[in-house]
């Protein structure tokens, strides 16, 4: 054992590059699979996941103060069925005076809360500290979600019920139990006149259930006090549909990641067990039995697999949970954001599944060696010659093709199942590239929709009073007309949202109306047309699936003592299945007292959005101006994600070109000597050993794009559909003969970067020494 | 002095031209000295053997002409040409133009036919398929090997390698042929065919350089011989050859 440990060791030092290549390509491959493995486990059911993390309230109750004492409700938490509960805390509804992250002006549900951890609702904290003395809020905010500098909301002072705070921390919690947390002593300036308690029940899996528990809370304290519950299960519908969207194109991507670090890895490891198989003839002269030098291959190939899992899986954790915040930066709230985390299980899967195809790809080839009498296995390690190569080598002489190019040509078909297997790996780097960018363009084209690009660029809001905010001077009608009249705008658009109910529906829908233009619901339609006048409505996928309505449809809108006849002339890309689009006219006609409650405008090119906010706030201090909001988030997410798994897969495939030229001129070290001692230049072998992978580059363009276009053309229907969004023909369609050319050149880049500095570093191989070491 | 050119320039009464100079040639690896200050002058048309034992610099010798290896110091000069200013690629293109090299292994490309390992050497400078195959094709017939063009080196015997070899390294007409041990991997029968070929080839004027254990080759190929110790010029002799 001794023996066979030290002429591993004595390997692995004789062939430091292949060690190093070895342990690099299990690296990065390693943390592609964590990183790839963690976005698909981020993404999939990630409401559960934090939910989970935090030991999530799955009934939030809210007691009336006055009407139970601190014992009855004390009972609650040991009903039978409660397997946990948090609290009584103090709960009060406050006016907040100024933005703080997402809260705007307005009333607030503080909760007096003496630390953010505990057996139900474990509040993630992720900036400054706990409520714990007087004048201290801890307001709640996704993670990551705060200003730097001037406009940070952490250190800010604020004013809730008309008590002064200063916020010292920013946390999350994915019962949404409270909107800020201050410390039970602090509570009681806020004059809190109800009690919240957080519960996990033994059984809770359905609505039903949940109806059940909260039946018999309702039924332990007296009649009435019970206000208000808030089931886990509602919260999970609302956020679950917009990470679901991204789950199908993470899931290619994860399936490419793990093909493509499966494909480079084999082909690296039994690349270089294939390579050392005249050393295998040298160990079996030298008296090592079989099974000896199958252990020694084993062990070579080993440990710098092992070390590169480890540093992988290590790096790979590090670098997923921030690029995870910023990849999914901006999506629906708190939830997502709190469900990203290193998942146990995904680093056992690198660290097991890894060294196990390293072991399984070094183990095929090794016991081929093992089979081999020592003079077959040491003239089996130069470059084998086949009847099919000499074929195409003899051809390919003939040609009018710049020599160098010619031989390079010809050097993947002395190795075929090496090539194939770094062809396989360039077709899918290939493949990926080409679906990333199909999925930007689409997501590029859909955010700019979404967002309206162009049709505006200033949202006006009016300050409310019962908010605590400052109202406006002017009425409605005199508001389009004076932001209208200020230096830059063009046109004006009010829009305001009114509640209404579809005859024979129960569920309550809300119109959203506008006064002026609809460009951006114009840009928006992708069915029919957008509403032109009276009577007719727009609506998004989600609502014409939800309600069982199409195109073309007449409906009846009814409220209190009013209904009005409408028709659906058009269907939207995306947007919330309760809302639908229509024009003034139409929902003055069913809500008579309608008023603006916010005004869109399209400035002219050129103005400056921030001085056209000023002059509005001098106009009026009761309106609220903001520059229109231009990146989508969805959008952004999802590019931000394939162009990082993107490079990730890309470097694997590049790594797996430079393994295989790698081997190739270790394997092929005397014949370029030779070539060199004949008249080879540098520049000529460099060409050489970079066309033979340019070859199976252009081979990889040629079989990876159609792949990448098949994958994005079955791809985005369904990440539309999951995502309540109906992808117009333009959107899908985004293959340009312009972009297919460089897509297939791609395949040659990745293959060229990949090639050169191996292809260089062979063509500055001492001749001499190779010559003469026969 | 048997051959052509030698014999010409000496019925002119003119010397031949210097083709490879060597002044106080080093070449030392880590502490140990490979060449200690070598001289050597080779005329056009000669025959030059460098002999010694093991280990006393004849291929470091070899390579410092062949532009395969840099001196530590001194100067190497081959058909005019300084090669120690050269860099990687002007010494690429100067053995390119200059010299053929025979090996003792042969150093054929496997997957290549012997008429493609032949023009291979000038299709590396440009020269298109067609015409380079014509000229291989034209070495073979005078090497007499034309009927195993289409054969490949591992069904090729030792002698018919090495001859494919040397059309290889004649392809661009070079200036010098440099010949590493060239029978030191044949059978005797092999041998003497490799020696009748370089002779041949002397007599109608290429310039020899040889690097050789086998004083049968040197006697019967070289018309002088340089013999090398401890990486100096122990001793050089003319010979009368055997041939």
């Amino acid at each position: 054992m001794r023996a066979v440990w030290q002429a591993a060791r004595a390997a692995v030092r004789r062939r430091r590059l292949q060690t190093l290549v070895i342990a690099l390509v299990v690296l990065v491959s390693t943390m592609t699979i964590v990183v790839a493995l963690g976005l698909l486990d981020a993404a999939t059911a990630p409401f559960e996941r934090a939910f989970a993390r935090q030991q999530g309230a799955q009934v939030t109750a809210t007691f009336d103060a006055a009407k139970t004492r601190p014992g009855q409700l004390a009972d609650t938490t040991r009903m039978p069925g409660v397997a946990a509960a948090a609290g009584p805390f103090d709960q009060a509804v406050a006016t907040l005076d100024q933005p703080v992250t997402v809260h705007d002006p307005g009333p607030v549900t503080v909760v007096g809360r003496a630390d953010p951890a505990g057996p139900v609702d474990r509040v993630n904290l992720w900036s400054g500290h706990w409520a714990t003395g007087p004048g201290e809020v801890v307001f709640s905010s996704p993670p990551g979600l705060d200003h730097d500098g001037p406009h940070a909301a952490l250190g800010s002072r604020v004013t809730v019920g008309g008590v002064p705070l200063t916020v010292v921390g920013l946390a999350s919690s994915v019962s949404q139990s409270a909107d800020a947390w201050v410390s039970p002593s602090q509570i009681t300036a806020l004059h809190p006149t109800s009690v919240q308690l957080l519960y996990r029940f033994a059984h809770a899996d359905g609505d039903a259930e949940i109806r059940a528990d909260t039946a018999a809370l309702r039924a332990a304290v007296p009649g009435g006090a019970l206000t208000a519950t808030q089931s886990y299960l509602d919260l999970e519908r609302a956020v679950e549909h917009v990470p679901s969207a991204f789950v199908p194109f993470l899931m290619v991507f994860g399936i490419l990641g793990l093909l493509v670090s499966a494909l480079i890895v084999g082909n690296v490891v039994s690349g270089a067990v294939v390579s050392g198989f005249r050393h295998i003839g040298v160990l079996k002269a030298l008296g090592f039995t079989p099974n000896q030098v199958v252990a020694i291959y084993l062990l070579m190939v080993s440990v710098p697999a092992v070390v590169g899992c480890l540093l992988g899986t290590a790096l790979g954790d590090l670098a997923e949970q921030p690029l995870l915040q910023q990849i999914f930066h901006g999506v629906d709230g708190a939830f997502l954001a709190d469900s990203l985390g290193l998942s146990a299980w995904v680093n056992i899967v690198a660290l097991l599944g890894m060294p196990l195809l390293v072991v399984l790809a070094a183990l095929l080839p090794s016991l081929r060696a093992r089979g081999l009498s020592a003079a077959r296995a040491i003239s089996a390690g130069s470059a084998p010659r086949g009847g099919r190569a000499l074929g195409i080598q003899r051809r390919l002489s003939a040609t009018r093709l710049p020599r160098s190019v010619s031989l390079g040509l010809g050097l993947p078909f002395a190795r075929p199942g090496r090539s194939a297997l770094t062809l396989a790996a360039v077709v899918l780097g290939v493949a990926t590239v080409t679906f990333a960018n199909g999925l930007a363009a689409t997501m590029t084209a859909y955010g700019n929709a979404e967002e309206g690009n162009g049709s505006y660029q200033v949202e006006v809001d009016t300050g409310r009073a019962e908010f605590g905010m400052t109202p406006p001077t002017h009425t409605d009608p005199q508001i389009q007309s004076l932001l209208g009249s200020l230096p830059g705008a063009v046109q004006v658009t009010a829009t305001t949202y009114a509640p209404a109910r579809l005859a024979g529906h129960a569920k309550g829908l809300n119109l959203r109306a506008y006064r002026g233009s609809s460009a951006d619901v114009g840009a928006l339609v992708v069915q029919g047309r957008s509403f032109h006048g009276p009577g007719e409505i727009v609506a998004p996928p989600g609502f014409l699936e939800e309600w069982g309505v199409s195109l073309g449809d007449r409906l009846t809108l009814q409220t209190a003592g009013r209904q009005e006849p409408v028709t659906v002339v058009g269907e939207t890309l995306s947007g919330d299945p309760d809302y639908v689009f229509t024009d003034w006219s139409t929902a003055l006609a069913v809500s008579p007292t309608l008023t603006g409650r916010q005004y869109l405008v399209r400035l002219a090119s050129g103005t400056d959005v921030g001085a056209y906010g000023r002059a509005v706030r001098a106009a009026d201090p009761g309106l609220r101006p903001s520059a229109k909001v231009t990146v989508n988030a969805g959008a952004t997410t999802a590019i931000a994600s394939s162009t990082i798994l993107t490079l990730l897969l890309g470097a694997v495939a590049a790594l797996g070109v430079f393994n295989t030229v790698v081997l190739n001129a270790r394997e092929r070290r005397r014949d370029l000597g030779m070539l060199k001692s004949i008249g080879m230049t540098p520049r000529q072998v460099t060409v050489m050993m970079v066309a033979s992978m340019g070859a199976l580059g252009l081979a990889g363009g040629l079989l990876g794009v159609p792949l990448g276009v098949l994958a994005h053309a079955l791809v985005v229907p369904i990440t539309g559909r999951a995502g309540g969004i109906a992808f117009p023909a333009p959107m899908v369609e985004v293959w340009h003969p312009g972009a297919i050319a460089l897509l297939l050149l791609s395949g040659v880049v990745l293959a060229t970067l990949g090639a050169l500095i191996p292809s260089r570093a062979a063509a500055r191989l001492t001749i001499a020494q190779v010559l003469h070491n026969e | 002095m048997t051959s052509r050119s030698v014999n010409e320039a000496a019925a002119n009464g003119a010397t031949p031209k210097v083709v490879v100079r060597l002044e106080e040639v080093r070449k030392e690896f880590g502490e140990a000295e490979a060449l200690a200050g070598v001289s050597l002058e080779i005329r056009a048309g000669e025959a030059v053997a460098v002999m010694g034992p093991s280990g006393c610099g004849k291929s470091t010798l070899l390579n410092m002409v062949a532009g395969l290896d840099r001196p530590s110091s001194g100067r190497v000069v081959v058909h005019g040409e300084d090669l120690t200013g050269l860099n990687e690629t002007g010494l690429a293109l100067f053995r390119r133009r200059r010299i053929g090299m025979v090996f003792q292994f042969f150093n054929l490309l496997d997957d290549l036919s012997a008429l493609d390992n032949v023009a291979l050497a000038a299709q590396l400078t440009g020269t298109p398929a067609r015409q380079a195959r014509r000229r291989a094709q034209e070495l073979l017939d005078e090497l007499g090997i034309a009927d195993r063009r289409n054969a490949y080196p591992a069904v090729l015997s030792g002698g018919e390698r090495q001859r494919v070899a040397v059309a290889r390294a004649l392809m661009n007409r070079p200036a010098l042929l440099l010949a590493d041990e060239p029978t030191g991997a044949l059978d005797s029968h092999a041998g003497e065919q490799v020696m009748d070929l370089l002779l041949d080839l002397n007599q109608i004027g290429q310039t020899l350089l040889l690097v050789t254990h086998d004083p049968r080759l040197a006697t019967r190929c070289a018309n002088r011989v340089v013999d090398l110790a401890d990486g100096r010029v122990a001793g050089e002799r003319s010979l009368e050859r055997a041939g």
